[in-house]
């Protein structure tokens, strides 16, 4: 017989043995100065014809009036002074082109994609769109029609009413804490989603990141036509921050499951702590085999998933848990992830689950760190904290090097459910 | 043009590779030829339960996920109405860990009690959160009986309801292993930067003593033509009135489903696209509309949906839809337009190509359609198609007697 046991030697008791990341290759991307001071930086040398354009602008949610900033960000690709929305979406689409705006707090990232072929044809068609931009009444009009319908279907989730609740309260005293109110809509200024888009757009660029294989002819008019921004010169967000600590249900008549925000104030990149906790946070709540996952999904069946997080800003950072979980089981779920706080504080982690989520960790930076694609995100990510990609090498050494000891220090001193804002709607 | 190789396992394993030298990365991608469509009717949301209990721990290793995010990967599965698919993204130096792993559950499950305990209440706290506690949530629990009346394809993936989840017992558990979890039921991919005799040596190691078993012929009920209008109304605590308007259409290795695709992505475009500028901006009957297919792989659904805006009636959107798409198959689009179309699913399909996975999970489904090769073909059906073919589609597409309306009222 072919392929039996004793043939092949194959135990199927005993895992094939495992060989360690001996190397991640981290590329920087070329990069040049626009006339205006804004960085450009480039990827090359792709395996396709994809190519990419992504401009980044200091046109976050948190600058003084949330309202103004997403009917901005939702109207810039709607009609120049020679072409309506429609005929922009046209010859857009005649090139193939698609795009995608993402408002975030700190910025307004805007990524148009096309074949490389086509993507300068499409960008100058963009430019012109976004340069020209109308902000015609009845476009604000129905944009803030359709905003409205959308957010009253939103504020029936019990996920958005948690995550509202939670961002409201753990950064009360900041910009960042506005949030749109349903009778905000009513008040729609074009004056003002105009002046907006002279200060930070025309005037807001912090960067642009572009992708893709093209000979010099071609970045040399990408550049021309992006010297036409000015870089944003305004105030950075002020950034003081009293979170309003403590817990707090928002009621949800008819719910079946209570959505769950559990966090604290935290740090970004730019802390010394940072890298050993992601090791913590990772074995806590933020992947598959993670305690939060084991306990609550894989033993006791009291949600679908269960996740902790690092969320980071420009300026800050926060830690937060989330999930979904049956009313029945809200108050046993607080116990536990108390519980899984607490053993972290009191019991070292284990040598194997310890080793597991190290080489877990680096096996995820090496598919982040797969193709072009991934490696000017993993650059992008560094550089909006002012770091460079030796943060990454850092980021191995100290993974190596964390011990338990130190995993448990850091549980003393971020994890403690007593310092928790702890926010459910259901 | 994603280029393979193929080679069949004495046990009827399908095995394709695809060799990506640009990465160090690794996909191994196991797709079993079992969905919801395969359950019995008093047994449904089975084929999804038995995803989550894959994960619970097979005949040699008690631990599913442990080994591989030792090996620095992770895992993940979903199940459609049509198939199950399960997918490892490691390492590339550590596919043997992938391997090992797949090919024990293959062969056998530790068919624990605790799994299916657990992952019993696990589903049904998913079926709460994606179903029953969204708003709209259970549309397509409603819509999907209401189209279909024969065709297994009447039920969700999720299940009909939280009755047959919270039954299934350990004989079913096992008996659904027996039937649909073998070798000649699954194909296998492998993406990476390998040479194809060492993959093919790998594949063997794992897979090659797993007892092969006769592939079951599936014998399905087919869904009778439907004659005559169906609409069901349901109210719900909801913002917006919303409506679902389903048309039956081909399968998935139908001539007509490159028609059908094509259609939904024209009269759906953002901002360009009929049911945007006639019924959103127009005639203001909408807040939000698209139409999209379900490209299963028997008889689908061309879908169109939708939101009322307030002080509108269904009455006044179905008149006005109707007049529509009556107006879209008039006249034949033009060839230009036909072109732009074609140019935009190129460059998309160039983006998704982009990623390892997506290429493994294509080349597995297109095997199940009959030919990998299918996926390197698609674009030419795409192209070949003409503007008379679309418009004569559409008008036959479009037909009332044949229409399925499911309309969710505000309460």
């Amino acid at each position: 017989m072919k392929n039996s046991h004793a043939q092949t030697g194959l135990d199927r008791t005993v895992a094939p043995p495992l060989l360690p990341i001996e190397h991640i290759q981290f590329v920087a991307p070329e990069s040049s100065t626009l006339k205006n001071g804004a960085p450009l930086y480039w990827r090359y040398g792709l395996q396709n014809q994809t190519s990419k354009i992504e401009l980044h602008f200091a046109a976050g949610s948190a600058f003084p009036d949330p309202l103004t900033a997403s009917l901005c960000a939702g109207l810039l690709i709607n009609g120049s002074k020679n072409r309506n929305a429609k005929q922009i979406q046209k010859a857009l689409d005649s090139l193939g082109a698609y795009y995608d705006v993402s408002l975030g707090q700190d910025n307004c990232v805007v990524s148009l994609y096309a074949l490389n072929s086509q993507l300068l044809k499409a960008y100058q068609i963009f430019h012109e769109s976004l340069f020209e931009a109308q902000f015609a009444q009845k476009e604000i009009d129905q944009l803030v029609h359709e905003r409205k319908q959308k957010f009253k279907i939103q504020a029936q989730k019990v996920n958005f009413l948690a995550q509202r609740l939670f961002q409201r309260n753990l950064l009360a005293g900041s910009v960042y804490a506005q949030q749109i109110q349903l009778k905000d809509f009513d008040r729609a200024d074009r004056a003002a989603i105009q002046a907006f888009h002279v200060t930070h757009y025309l005037n807001g660029l912090q960067k642009v990141l572009l992708i893709g294989d093209f000979d010099q002819n071609i970045i040399t008019s990408f550049i021309h036509l992006l010297n036409a921004y000015k870089m944003f010169e305004g105030k950075r967000l002020p950034f003081t921050w009293k979170p309003d600590l403590g817990a707090i249900h928002h009621e949800h008549p008819g719910a079946l499951q209570s959505a769950v925000r559990i966090g604290r104030p935290l740090f970004n990149k730019t802390h010394p702590d940072f890298i050993a906790f992601s090791v913590l946070n990772t074995i806590f709540g933020d992947y598959f085999g993670s305690r939060l996952m084991s306990n609550i999904r894989e033993d006791k069946g009291y949600t679908y998933g269960i996740g902790s997080h690092i969320v980071e800003n420009q300026q800050f950072g926060y830690f937060v848990i989330g999930t979904e979980v049956g009313e029945a089981s809200r108050t046993a779920t607080f116990h536990e992830i108390q519980y899984e706080m607490e053993r972290l504080q009191k019991e070292l982690v284990p040598q194997e689950e310890l080793e597991l989520v190290k080489s877990y960790l680096l096996g995820q930076l090496l598919k982040s760190a797969d193709g072009p694609y991934a490696m000017l995100d993993l650059f992008a990510n560094v550089e909006v904290h002012g770091l460079d990609l030796h943060f990454y090498e850092t980021y191995i050494t100290e993974i190596k090097a964390v011990s338990a000891e130190k995993l448990q220090e850091l549980a003393v001193k971020y994890l403690n459910w007593g310092e928790m804002l702890i926010i459910s709607a259901g | 043009m994603i280029q393979f190789e193929r080679f069949t396992l004495a046990n009827g394993l399908r095995v394709l590779f695809h060799n990506e030298p640009s990465t160090p990365m690794a996909v191994a991608n196991v797709l079993y030829d079992v969905g919801a469509r395969d359950e019995n009717p008093n047994q449904t949301g089975f084929a999804h339960l038995f995803e989550h209990l894959m994960f619970g721990g097979s005949k040699h290793i008690p631990d599913f996920d442990a080994p591989l995010q030792a090996a620095g990967g992770q895992s993940n599965a979903f199940t459609s109405n049509d198939i199950t698919n399960y997918y490892d993204v490691l390492p590339a130096h550590n596919l043997d860990t992938a391997l090992w792993l797949e090919s024990d559950r293959m062969l056998s499950l530790a068919f624990t009690p605790k799994s299916l305990e657990v992952q019993r209440q696990v589903v049904i706290e998913e079926f709460k959160q994606r179903y029953l506690n969204q708003p709209y949530g259970d549309a397509w629990l409603h819509l999907r009986p209401l189209a279909y009346k024969k065709h297994p394809y009447r039920w969700a993936t999720i299940g009909k309801n939280i009755e047959h989840i919270e039954t299934a017992t350990m004989d079913d558990v096992r008996a659904f292993f027996a039937q649909h979890y073998h070798p000649g039921n699954a194909i296998l991919c492998i993406v990476g930067n390998f040479d194809l005799n060492f993959v093919k040596e790998k594949v063997d190691y794992y897979f090659g003593n797993i007892p092969g078993k006769e592939k079951i012929i599936r014998n399905l009920p087919q869904e009778p033509k439907q004659q005559r209008f169906r609409k069901k109304i349901i109210s719900r605590k909801i913002p917006s009135d919303a409506f679902y308007y389903a048309f039956p259409m081909g399968g998935r290795m139908d001539a007509s489903y490159y028609l059908a695709d094509l259609l939904s992505d024209h009269i759906a475009n953002e901002k360009t696209g009929l049911l945007y500028t006639e019924l959103q901006r127009k005639k203001k009957l909408v807040s939000e509309i698209t139409a999209y297919i379900t490209g299963s792989l028997d008889n689908g659904l061309f879908v169109i949906t939708g939101k009322l805006n307030p002080g509108r009636t269904f009455e006044q959107l179905d008149a006005a839809l109707w007049q529509t798409l009556d107006k879209y198959t008039s006249r034949p689009i033009s060839k230009s337009v036909l072109e732009e179309l074609l140019l935009k699913m190129q460059t998309a399909k160039a983006f998704q190509d982009q990623g390892l996975l997506n290429r493994a999970m294509n080349l597995c489904f297109f095997e199940l359609l009959g030919d990998a090769q299918f996926l390197n073909e698609e674009a030419d059906h795409y192209a070949r198609i003409q503007p008379a073919q679309l418009q004569h589609f559409a008008k036959a597409i479009f037909s009332k007697n044949r229409c399925s309306l499911l309309q969710i009222q505000a309460k």
